[in-house]
């Protein structure tokens, strides 16, 4: 529901691994402490990796959206380590 | 006596000076070797003065310029 | 359907964009959480000379221009001249005969395309070192002789210059980082020249290639470390490489409180050239 006051958005489904986390983590980079971040990546290895290695960097994962397009919405609070 | 040199932990007698271990250690060059003990540097006016103690550390510092050869040896870089 | 979200009122934030390209080009550098977006965009801003584009500058010079340093100086006077090519690995075979700086500058903008090289085809002395500097952030000395590190030093200590200074011979190489304010300089170690001859510089000594590229990457890390703020310099340390004994080792370097150039009681005011030593073999 529409329950996240999000900052900023990111999108990564133009890019492959390793630069889907590291557009997502320059994203994040931008925001204040406490901002949210809306990342819009794909089903497969982005869903898998990017949700994984955002917590692995202290940030908050809200909540993962599954889009009817099979796309996702991942919800991160950026936190500082 | 226990002195470390050059990293190295060596016995020598007590009393050493600095010249007489730079001339232990076969030392080459050594008026253009800069001297530290336990971190400061010596000067060359005294190394002979200087003896050396327990656990003292020494280093010695070596002019390195570049692996020219003589035909080279007036250029620019390495 | 997309879920709706609430959103902020939008804002570009550009400080920080990178192109796709750029993501993927620094990707190994941006997950770094030493160096991450911030990082990069540091070394992106950032400018570096590199005196002497021969061992030394060589790997560094390749290395800098790779980790995307925005702007990168080299100055030589030489040409690329076939006993070079042992351990400059920035020229080619093909380059024989060229300007050392034009060679260099080639292989660096082959690898990144994305920064800018100027080159100076000269000499560095004391009349030209201090214009020449000035417009950089970290010097990185590649020089073979002992009155050109000895003006080097001078220059960057009373230009309050960051520089990397280093030396190699046969299996063996050494290097330090001098800070403005921070540490001894070149000069607190030693204190002038030795007279030509003195030491093996000219006269029956070799080097190893491989030996001239650990410490040339040793010195491009010094510049990446000064720029990025990541970790701790060779400030205040000599660290000394032996090759043959597969030998690191970090020797503390004291300040001399009566250096002739960083300390109070400072006697050098301009920079000068010693006379260049010329070998009696030429």
């Amino acid at each position: 529901m529409a329950e996240f006051r999000i900052t900023d958005t990111v999108d990564i489904t133009d890019v492959v691994c390793p630069v889907t986390f590291v557009k997502a983590k320059v994203a994040l980079e931008e925001l204040e402490e406490g901002e949210i971040l809306s990342i819009h990546m794909n089903d497969g290895e982005p869903v898998q990796n990017v949700p994984r290695s955002i917590k692995e960097e202290g940030h908050r994962v809200l909540k993962l959206i599954h889009n009817d397009d099979g796309t996702y919405d991942l919800i991160v609070q950026k936190t500082e380590a | 006596m226990t002195i470390v040199v050059a990293g190295e932990r060596k016995e020598y007698a007590d009393g050493l000076t600095v010249e007489e271990l730079i001339e232990a250690e076969k030392v080459e060059t050594p008026q253009y070797v800069t001297v530290t003990v336990n971190d400061t540097f010596l000067s060359n006016a005294e190394r002979a003065s200087r003896s050396l103690q327990e656990g003292d550390i020494v280093e010695f510092l070596y002019f390195m310029g570049g692996g020219t050869i003589p035909s080279l040896c007036a250029s620019n870089d390495l | 359907m997309r879920m709706p979200v609430l959103r902020a009122a939008s804002f570009e934030r550009n400080s920080m964009a990178f192109t796709n390209e750029q993501l993927e080009r620094y990707s190994r550098h941006i997950i770094l959480k030493e160096i991450g977006p911030k990082g990069q965009k540091k070394l992106m801003k950032a400018k570096v000379l590199i005196i002497g584009a021969g061992g030394l500058g060589a790997p560094a010079a390749l290395y800098l221009a790779a980790a995307g340093v925005g702007t990168i100086g080299i100055a030589d006077a030489d040409s690329v001249d076939l006993s070079n090519l042992q351990r400059q690995v920035i020229h080619s075979t093909a380059d024989i005969g060229r300007p050392k700086v034009e060679s260099a500058r080639d292989s660096m903008l082959a690898i990144n395309p994305e920064i800018t090289v100027h080159t100076y085809h000269e000499y560095i002395t004391s009349e030209n070192i201090s214009a020449i500097i000035r417009d950089y952030d970290f010097i990185l000395d590649g020089t073979d002789n002992f009155p050109a590190k000895f003006l080097i030093n001078d220059a960057c200590v009373l230009e309050e210059k960051p520089f990397s200074h280093a030396g190699i011979i046969r299996f063996e190489g050494q290097l330090m980082t001098y800070v403005p304010g921070e540490g001894p300089c070149y000069r607190c170690v030693f204190k002038e020249p030795p007279p030509k001859d003195a030491v093996p510089t000219c006269r029956e000594a070799g080097v190893v290639g491989a030996v001239a590229g650990v410490i040339g990457c040793l010195q491009a890390m010094e510049a990446v470390k000064y720029i990025t703020g990541a970790g701790d310099l060779l400030t205040g340390r000599l660290l000394t490489y032996n090759a043959l004994r597969s030998q690191f080792r970090t020797v503390p370097l004291p300040r001399d409180s009566h250096c002739a150039v960083c300390s109070y009681e400072r006697t050098i005011h301009v920079p000068f050239d010693y006379e260049l030593p010329t070998c009696d073999l030429k």
